[in-house]
């Protein structure tokens, strides 16, 4: 507990030396809320739902592949890895606050974009249900994306190979989560699309979590999702095989 | 303290090692040699625990890298090749850093007093890493593997990129901590190797192909003596001067000196001493002598020699 606080302490500092992290969350709160205030001002609804309708796109396919893209990557590239894995704390400790770290910034910039509710709040009498639902939703969306991130940045050097593989693979879980990419997957081999549509895409238990729903296989899908990645990535850099 | 026992890695289908074994006892110094690419650096990341060997078995300290692998952590201070330091850290957070996840929590403040003033950080404390000259950054890392007063240490390539001066520095350290540790440290400077351990293992092509004390490697491979003339006079006088010396089985000359001047190293076999019947004749023909030496086979030549599977070095004898 106390080494994964050590890592996890080194770790969420290091995301404010570098200036890419401001640099993404003003990318990241801006890109969100502008896209929101469009919508926001031209319906003229006191709610969220345009605002979480895009998020499982723009944080699979932009925002968390780059935080998570350094995780491994930075660390192989530098050869701090060395260091790291020769520390006498468990591999497991090492993920796991390296992970923590990356979801407390992905929190941090989350936060950012509470400005919209508390707007919400002194314009209008909002729905606070789908608002807690569609936040809840985000946490748990990006904790699936960052595990997703941490485990493919050990395969690389390359930061921005990280980024890349870990965009396509969270692209992957968003669209086969839409409905019409399922169907022309079936058009392919039937049942697969449908298959993976109910059980590995993201997006409908995103969007169930986001309208209120609160589903436990849901959140099962999430937890389970997360912790298999986790589980891979320590494996992975168990085998110590460089 | 350190036991191989058959041990083989591969990388896909490259060999790195191939069925190495040794074993160090405790208080030892030794130093790997071997050209870039024998092996070095991978008999040292499988000793730390970083890499995994494909085959044998390893242990530090009666501890199995693979089955132990925290236990051997603990005891093992690592200063890998490529320096390990987060550029944008400052050099007392970087040692706070490795302080605490090494353990250190009571004693840390002792610790990290007493490795600042071995490595001799203490003008840099507040610096960032990455705006830190090499020589400072290498003993900062230097510092990193020493923190936790480790009973074994693994340098590789310590002195790499460091000007003489500072590779004095880093030398005097590691023969300062040798009463007390274990440790191995590669080089590819052999009179480096020479001057610091107490033992050589010389690795190519990922196996041990020596191992022993600098003079019995070089007894081991030395099969000449040699002695070097220069003098002022023509090569034909010293070719005819020299044929009535027995036991001479080569002469190389020196192309590289001006007119006039004749230099060369006649070579004997290991039993045979030139020294006597080649002063005899400077003496009887009143040469006007430039140089006159006796050769030692270096640690080069003897790497050469091991390395390329006796062949002899270009340019014979030096």
């Amino acid at each position: 507990m106390n080494d994964m606080k050590i890592i996890f302490k080194r770790e969420f500092e290091a995301y404010f030396y570098s200036p890419i992290a401001y640099v993404f969350s003003v990318i990241f709160i801006f890109l969100n809320t502008g896209l929101y205030m469009f919508h926001f001002f031209f319906f003229g609804n006191a709610d969220m739902r345009a605002f979480f309708s895009s998020l499982p796109l723009v944080l699979g396919m932009i925002f968390i592949p780059a935080i998570s893209m350094r995780l491994w990557s930075e660390e192989k590239k530098l050869g701090t890895v060395e260091l790291l894995l020769t520390l006498p704390i468990k591999t497991v400790h090492i993920v796991l606050g390296k992970y923590l770290a990356s979801l407390a910034f992905y929190l941090v910039a989350l936060a950012g974009t509470l400005t919209i509710p508390i707007v919400l709040l002194f314009l209008g009498k909002p729905d606070i249900g789908p608002i807690f639902g569609g936040y809840f939703g985000s946490i748990l969306l990006g904790a699936f994306f960052l595990a997703i991130g941490i485990f493919i940045s050990a395969f690389f050097s390359d930061q921005i190979i990280s980024l890349i593989i870990t965009s396509l693979v969270c692209g992957f879980f968003v669209l086969i989560g839409w409905q019409y990419v399922p169907m022309v997957v079936d058009g392919w081999i039937p049942g697969l699309g449908s298959l993976l549509y109910n059980y590995v895409g993201v997006t409908r238990h995103f969007n169930d979590i986001e309208r209120g729903v609160i589903d436990i296989r849901s959140i099962i899908y999430f937890l389970s999702f997360t912790t298999l990645f986790l589980y891979l990535n320590t494996k992975v850099l168990e085998r110590r095989n460089y | 303290m350190i036991e191989l026992q058959n041990v083989g890695k591969n990388y896909g289908p490259i060999q790195a090692l191939n069925d190495v074994s040794f074993s160090i006892k405790k208080g030892e110094i030794v130093g790997f040699v071997g050209p870039n690419g024998a092996g070095k650096s991978t008999a040292m990341k499988i000793i730390t625990t970083y890499t995994m060997p494909s085959s044998g078995s390893v242990s530090v300290g009666g501890y199995d890298v693979v089955d132990n692998p925290l236990e051997v952590r603990r005891i093992i201070g690592y200063l890998p090749e490529t320096a390990p330091l987060y550029a944008d850290m400052l050099v007392y957070e970087y040692l706070q850093f490795v302080g605490r996840a090494r353990h250190l929590n009571g004693n840390f403040r002792k610790q990290y007093d007493w490795v600042v003033e071995a490595a001799g950080l203490g003008s840099v404390l507040k610096r960032k890493i990455g705006e830190l000259s090499k020589g400072f950054k290498q003993r900062t890392c230097l510092a990193q593997a020493l923190i936790h007063d480790p009973d074994v240490l693994i340098l590789d390539e310590p002195t790499s990129g460091l000007d003489p001066l500072q590779i004095i520095g880093i030398r005097k350290l590691v023969k300062d901590l040798a009463h007390e540790k274990t440790i191995i440290l590669s080089t590819h400077i052999l009179s480096e190797a020479a001057a610091i351990s107490d033992r050589i293992l010389m690795i190519h092509n990922g196996s041990i192909v020596a191992d022993g004390k600098f003079e019995d490697l070089v007894k081991q491979v030395s099969d000449r003596n040699s002695i070097y003339v220069s003098a002022k006079l023509t090569k034909k006088e010293f070719e005819s001067a020299v044929k009535s010396i027995d036991g001479i089985k080569n002469i190389i000359y020196d192309e590289a000196l001006p007119r006039g001047v004749v230099g060369a190293h006649l070579v004997s076999d290991p039993k045979t001493d030139l020294t006597a019947s080649v002063n005899e004749i400077i003496r009887k023909q009143k040469w006007d002598i430039l140089s006159f030496a006796r050769e030692q086979l270096s640690l080069e030549d003897a790497f050469i020699r091991l390395t390329q599977g006796g062949s002899q070095p270009e340019g014979g004898v030096k």
